[in-house]
């Protein structure tokens, strides 16, 4: 059974080639081709491939992570997008929540009324009211007023449509009339409704669902479909998996179908790729954190499960975005965030970043303003002449120079400056991670830290260290986690139904009821993807809250039959979650149930266990000695520090701390009193004051 | 000169701000009434032990966290006063309008923190709770209370947990003046958590960091963010700025002088000092509650306008808000007039006079920064309904948006909330749900764009119609008079109100409704503000022009009458707008 991994990134097209049933691995990467990213995805591929001796007929596994819906968003290059809503309701998406980004500004930009999804011209109302709390029909759908929109929209040349009711997630029938008679006058469009999209309360933020869908669907469909052929033109026979926000991967014709199911998945895969990591090193409790040059992502994952954002918590490009999403938390702190002294006269790092262009100083690409990677460099934190396996020297004296005038400004010394680049990045980044944990009443101090990304191993270690987190996992190849996360996903469908029941007169049997119907959807899309019954898995929740709240935390519902006992163990799971979510449960309250969810798991295979490389001894390994420098007790301390080859230290063999490890896609640092091992699995662990 | 090295401080800044955004995070998540969860209106901050503020949460409302220093420091008076001290465990709820709050509905919850027996700081929410026992339902609209005692329940430093004991009686005297008490109590038992949370988190950063390089990077931050202030004042010519504008006042009073209330702000800019006098501005209305506190209404409108143009947080990136950016503004306004009111002159509807207040400064500094500013912004309005349901109260309130000005180089904003406000309004799906009240509509109003090279923001038209018997009462501005247009700009469109009885017969509402009873049927038809134009509409970009026609947000018509552009089939005829506009 073989299969490949090809993640497509804003810079380069990460590529993993597996032998499922032997464990044979084969990693490669080329720079994206953002005019067309299929053409980069083809040539990866096929050279993935040759490399590997394997014949693309072969291949019978093709798992995909695309930013084509994404870039669409955020370059605001999508269809010309029409929709079709209530009389009197024509601007909810231009109004929104009537609130500004920001409190403290004049000149600011509203981005749904600066860059429209959807253009009012192209926002055409009809009569029809639907009514809660069933969804009743208070005024039939004016269907001669539908057709007219159509051929308005189509003669304006809109090739999509989204169809947005009131209260449409209480009852679709006015939505899916107005979409057969859509289609039926724009054969070619694409058309969607916002309750097939994401049947939830929140007219604005549904709206904008279904709007986005609307807006990337067509560019989604072609790409899905030209990559399909791309793969079936070199003879690759076996099934494209495209990657979701969920965590979970879908088949082509449900991409296509909800193109927004994609919209943020290209953070999933990287934290899928560190859960996985972390549990062949036999740990559960997992932080991962994958820093690249620009940003930093988060992500927690306990016992194999991957943490999930609230409905409420989610956009792209200053869009809300209601859909099931691994929570993944992003700030903008990277190896290339420049440092700098504000107006103020404040020391600041990020968010604003070099990039890859010109990029830091020490690229030698007329970089002139220092930035993170340059403070590493100074403490000798990252070889000059073996970056990127040395395929990239890093000029050591233009770091120097730019660190330098950034000391001088801030009346510090050179190192002390380089330092405390590091640890203002660092505790930038702790706090993003507290926010997901201490504030979340997850104590991080049972968990270990997953580094990845190609900075992720320089500053894991410093990073934990200011969470008291024990120990820190870095994987073999820290810098294409992503796109082995894409080796280890199940297929995985959510459906979701309203209830707005209250915990004192629950109506079991609707809750019961809902769940079977869910299921039964669900089963039928997994029967149409060629899953066997017998291999679905289903898990049930409940979006829970105290009545009168506005925000619902997710609890487990019963997986057997749902009755009263049941649904009581549900109420009291709640108080606890509400305790530990925000340290204090409202005992006395009643509790309001107000969507179930069914999400289904279509297995499919998995990466086989890694193995490290045999490797030698620490001193075969040893490359030279160099200075480093580390804060310690007394301030900052230079230390001899051993530079290893990673790939030949050897394994279950542990060495203390301070030492560099080289590798040619990342660099990692062990520091003083840590104490590093090579876990058998290949990942490195470093243990934080266990140094002997 | 700073008291402690750059890293250091730049740490433990973002360990503060860390804190106070988990407090709000916590409390709009916990909170039970939509005027907190939704609208967002409630504030979180810490301060020292002083009263000086040392961080705000992000997501609250700025006239909700920018008051807490005056509530800490009134509270500190008051405790000392009756030689209560202040102990560990101790939770205090305030609202004295004329003791720092910002009006009584708005309540803060105060926790001290203390490290080694030491008053070492505050960790303070405030939230609008959706009634404070005023004399008819809900705590806007509140119009016609003739003095503070009929506003509601006055707390003056309570201690609601006396050294960690609940004060049960308070908590009994709350629930019997209250109504919708559930949501209200609940409400203040999560801005309770919320504040303890913060007041922990705070000690363990003191724990972390020690005391002293704690407010060594406070002292330090508060100079940074006052420096910043300096400057952009030091970059203002010197002089003195005046600008008037005009609040509706009560256009139904038999007494015509308080039909028009006149508001002057004069800026005196001398070096990087910056002076705001409110000489001018009417004298209160003893028996009218559209006054405004000093503290906690007056200072924030005055600070945060001067904020949001001079440090435009969309041009120069965050800048951290604690009590340094205030330093070199004085405000000086007359004791006994709207702005500086003498208890008890009744004060709970002085939303809109103050964000009016903030428009006027901002039509003050206009004339020294011209392209920072937007032209004459449309106000607000708030209204309460009301009614019963088995014998309990229901309440819902909602505040309706304006719209801002044009702006150099950009339209104005459409449809938003305005200046020192910065709330949510609920989703149609929600108040459907949850009270008997049918939206018909909710867009934007066509044909009311004011002209200019830069056009006004555009405001919303509202329809709600009553399904049960209920009640309302509302409190607005901006139905007399049009926002201001600026620099060749025209003037914007006034709001309205309209109720439409069963029959269809339509009465005309001023600005302030108090409570008024309804029936079910009736509708409630609000037209929101449109804000002023920026430059001359005849120098607008022909092609936006033709894009606001295509959007159907004017007429052709109006195109040429105000805009001087000629289309053909929707395209610009160049040579016939060039005659148009010669």
């Amino acid at each position: 059974m073989k299969a490949i991994g090809v993640d497509v990134g804003g810079t380069f097209t990460d590529l993993i080639y597996c032998d499922l049933s032997t464990g044979a691995l084969g990693i490669h990467k080329v720079s994206t081709t953002p005019d067309d990213p299929s053409r980069g995805v083809m040539e990866g591929i096929t050279a993935l491939c040759a490399m590997n001796g394997v014949a693309p007929g072969d291949i019978e596994h093709v798992f995909h992570g695309t930013t084509t819906a994404t870039n669409a968003v955020l370059e605001g290059k999508g269809a010309r997008t029409g929709m079709i809503t209530n009389e009197g309701f024509r601007d909810i998406l231009h109004i929104g929540r009537h609130q500004r980004v920001e409190h403290y500004s004049i000149m600011q930009e509203l981005p749904w009324q600066n860059r429209p999804l959807i253009q009012r011209r192209h926002r055409k109302t009809v009569g029809g009211r639907l009514i809660p709390p069933t969804g009743a029909e208070l005024v039939p759908l004016d269907e001669e007023g539908v057709v007219q929109a159509a051929e308005e929209l189509k003669a304006a040349g809109v090739e999509s449509v989204a169809i947005c009711f009131l209260f449409s997630y209480l009852n679709p029938a006015h939505e899916l009339r107005a979409k057969e008679i859509v289609e039926a006058v724009m054969p070619d469009a694409f058309v969607t409704t916002s309750s097939f999209i994401s049947p939830q309360f929140r007219e604005f933020e549904r709206f904008t669902t279904a709007a986005l869908a609307a807006f990337v669907g067509p560019k989604v469909d072609r790409y899905i479909a030209g990559l399909g052929q791309a793969l079936q033109d070199i003879g690759v026979k076996g099934d494209l998996r495209v990657m979701a926000s969920n965590g979970g991967v879908a088949t082509p014709r449900m991409v296509t179908e909800k193109p927004a199911l994609t919209l943020l998945s290209g953070l999933a895969a990287g934290v899928l790729g560190g859960g996985w990591i972390g549990a062949q090193c036999d740990r559960s409790r997992l932080i991962t954190f994958d820093i690249g040059g620009t940003s930093a992502d988060i992500g927690i994952v306990v016992d194999g499960v991957f943490a999930e954002t609230d409905a409420r918590s989610t956009s792209i490009a200053g869009f809300p975005l209601l859909m099931p999403m691994l929570d993944i938390h992003t700030i903008g702190a990277g190896g290339g965030s420049i440092a700098h002294v504000d107006r103020g006269g404040a020391f600041r790092v990020g968010p604003q970043s070099a990039g890859a262009v010109p990029g830091p100083a020490a690229y030698g690409r007329g970089g002139t303003e220092p930035t993170v990677t340059d403070a590493n460099l100074v403490l000798g934190r990252l070889d000059p002449g073996d970056f990127l396996g040395g395929d990239m020297g890093l000029d050591v004296e233009a770091s120097r120079a730019v660190i330098g005038e950034l000391a001088k400004t801030l009346g510090l010394g050179l190192l002390e400056t380089a330092e405390g680049v590091l640890t203002i990045l660092n505790a930038n980044m702790a706090n993003a991670i507290r926010s997901r944990t201490v504030q979340k009443g997850i104590d991080p101090r049972g968990f270990a830290l997953v580094a990845m990304g190609g900075a992720g191993p320089l500053h894991g270690a410093d990073v934990a260290a200011m969470l008291q987190v024990p120990e820190v996992i870095v994987p073999p190849y820290p810098g294409i986690t992503s796109a082995m996360g894409l080796l280890t996903t199940d297929l995985k469908y959510d459906a979701i139904r309203t209830q707005f029941q209250v915990s004192v007169s629950l109506d079991v049997a609707r809750v019961a009821g809902d769940c079977a119907e869910m299921e039964a959807e669900l089963a039928a899309r997994f029967a149409d993807d060629g899953v066997p019954a017998a291999d679905v898995e289903y898990l049930r929740s409940g979006d829970l809250r105290y009545v009168g709240q506005g925000y619902e935390l997710k609890v487990p519902l019963p997986s057997g039959p749902i009755d009263a006992a049941g649904m009581a163990q549900v109420w009291e799971d709640f108080h606890a979650a509400h305790a530990a979510e925000y340290g204090h449960a409202f005992r006395e309250s009643q509790i309001e149930l107000v969507n179930v969810r069914v999400t289904g798991r279509g297995p499919l295979p998995k990466l086989a266990a890694m193995t490290a490389p045999a490797g030698g001894s620490l001193e075969a390994a040893l490359v030279r000695q160099s200075d480093c420098v580390f804060r310690g007790t007394g301030g900052l301390e230079t230390h001899k520090t051993p530079v290893y080859r990673r790939d030949q230290l050897p394994v279950d063999t542990p060495f203390d701390g301070p030492a560099i490890l080289l590798q040619k896609d990342s660099t990692t640092v062990v520091p003083p009193l840590a104490r590093a091992v090579v876990h058998p699995s290949g990942s490195i662990i470093i243990t934080l004051g266990a140094a002997a | 000169m700073t008291r402690i090295d750059p890293i250091t401080a730049a740490v433990i800044q973002g360990g503060l701000e860390n804190i106070a955004i988990e407090m709000g995070h916590k409390l709009m998540r916990m909170s039970y009434s939509s005027i907190i969860r939704e609208s967002e209106d409630f504030g979180a901050a810490l301060t020292d032990a002083t009263g000086r503020q040392m961080c705000e949460c992000k997501m609250s409302t700025p006239l909700q966290s920018g008051p807490i220093p005056g509530y800490v420091r009134n509270v500190l008076e008051v405790l000392e006063g009756r030689g209560d001290p202040i102990r560990p465990g101790d939770v205090i709820m305030h609202n004295d309008p004329y003791g720092g709050a910002s009006h009584g509905p708005d309540v803060a919850f105060c926790v001290p923190v203390f490290h080694k027996d030491a008053l070492i700081g505050w960790s303070v929410t405030t939230a609008h709770h959706l009634d404070i026992g005023a004399l008819s339902p809900g705590s806007c609209g509140i119009v016609d209370a003739v003095d503070t005692y009929a506003e509601g329940l006055q707390f003056k430093a309570i201690k609601v947990y006396d050294r960690g004991e609940k004060n049960e009686a308070v908590w009994h005297i709350l629930r019997a003046n209250i109504r919708a008490q559930e949501l209200v109590v609940g409400d203040m038992e999560a801005q309770i958590e919320a504040a303890r949370i913060g007041a922990a988190r705070f000690l363990a950063l003191v724990e972390g960091y020690g005391i002293d390089d704690v407010y060594a990077a406070f002292e330090d931050l508060m100079d940074y963010s006052e420096r910043l202030m300096r400057d952009a004042i030091r970059d203002l010519p010197d002089g003195d700025y005046t600008a008037t504008t005009h609040l509706d006042g009560y256009l139904d009073d038999p007494d015509p002088s308080r039909h028009h209330l006149p508001l002057v702000v004069t800026l005196k800019v001398r070096g990087d000092n910056l002076t705001v006098d409110l000489t001018g501005t009417a004298p209160q209305l003893p028996d009218k509650p559209v006054n405004m506190p000093l503290v906690g209404t007056v200072d924030c409108a005055v600070w945060l306008t001067i904020r949001s143009i001079l440090l435009d947080s969309a041009v120069y990136g965050p800048i951290p808000q604690n009590s340094g950016l205030t330093r070199p503004i004085e405000i000086v306004a007359p004791r006994g007039c709207m702005a500086n009111p003498i208890f008890p002159a009744p004060v709970i509807a002085r939303f809109c006079s103050g964000n009016q207040l903030a428009d006027t400064v901002m039509k003050a500094l206009a004339q020294a920064v011209p392209h920072q500013v937007s032209a004459g912004i449309g106000n607000l309005r708030v209204v309460a309904i009301s009614g019963l349901n088995e014998g309990n109260h229901w309440v819902h309130m909602e505040i309706m948006e304006g719209s801002y000005g044009g702006r150099y180089g950009m339209d104005g904003m459409d449809a938003v909330d305005t200046l020192y406000a910065n709330t949510r309004n609920n989703p149609v799906e929600d108040i459907e749900s949850h009270i008997p009240l049918r939206v018909d509509r909710y867009e934007l109003r066509e044909d009311r764009v004011a002209p200019g090279e830069w056009r006004g923001g555009i405001g919303t038209i509202r329809e709600f119609t009553f399904l049960d018997d209920a009640g309302f009462s509302l409190e607005g501005d901006g139905h007399a008079f049009k926002p201001w247009g600026f620099e060749g700009g025209a003037e914007g469109h006034v709001a309205s109100l309209t109720l439409r009885g069963i029959n269809g017969d339509e009465r005309a509402l001023p600005s302030k409704v108090p409570y008024c009873k309804v029936r079910a049927g009736e509708r409630l038809i609000s037209t929101g503000p449109c804000g002023g134009g920026y430059g001359i509409g005849f120098e607008r970009d022909p092609e936006a022009v033709a894009s606001d026609v295509a959007d159907e947000l004017i007429p052709a018509e109006t195109a040429l009458r105000d805009f001087g552009v000629v289309l053909v089939d929707g395209k610009v005829d160049h040579a016939a707008t060039a005659a148009a506009r010669a």
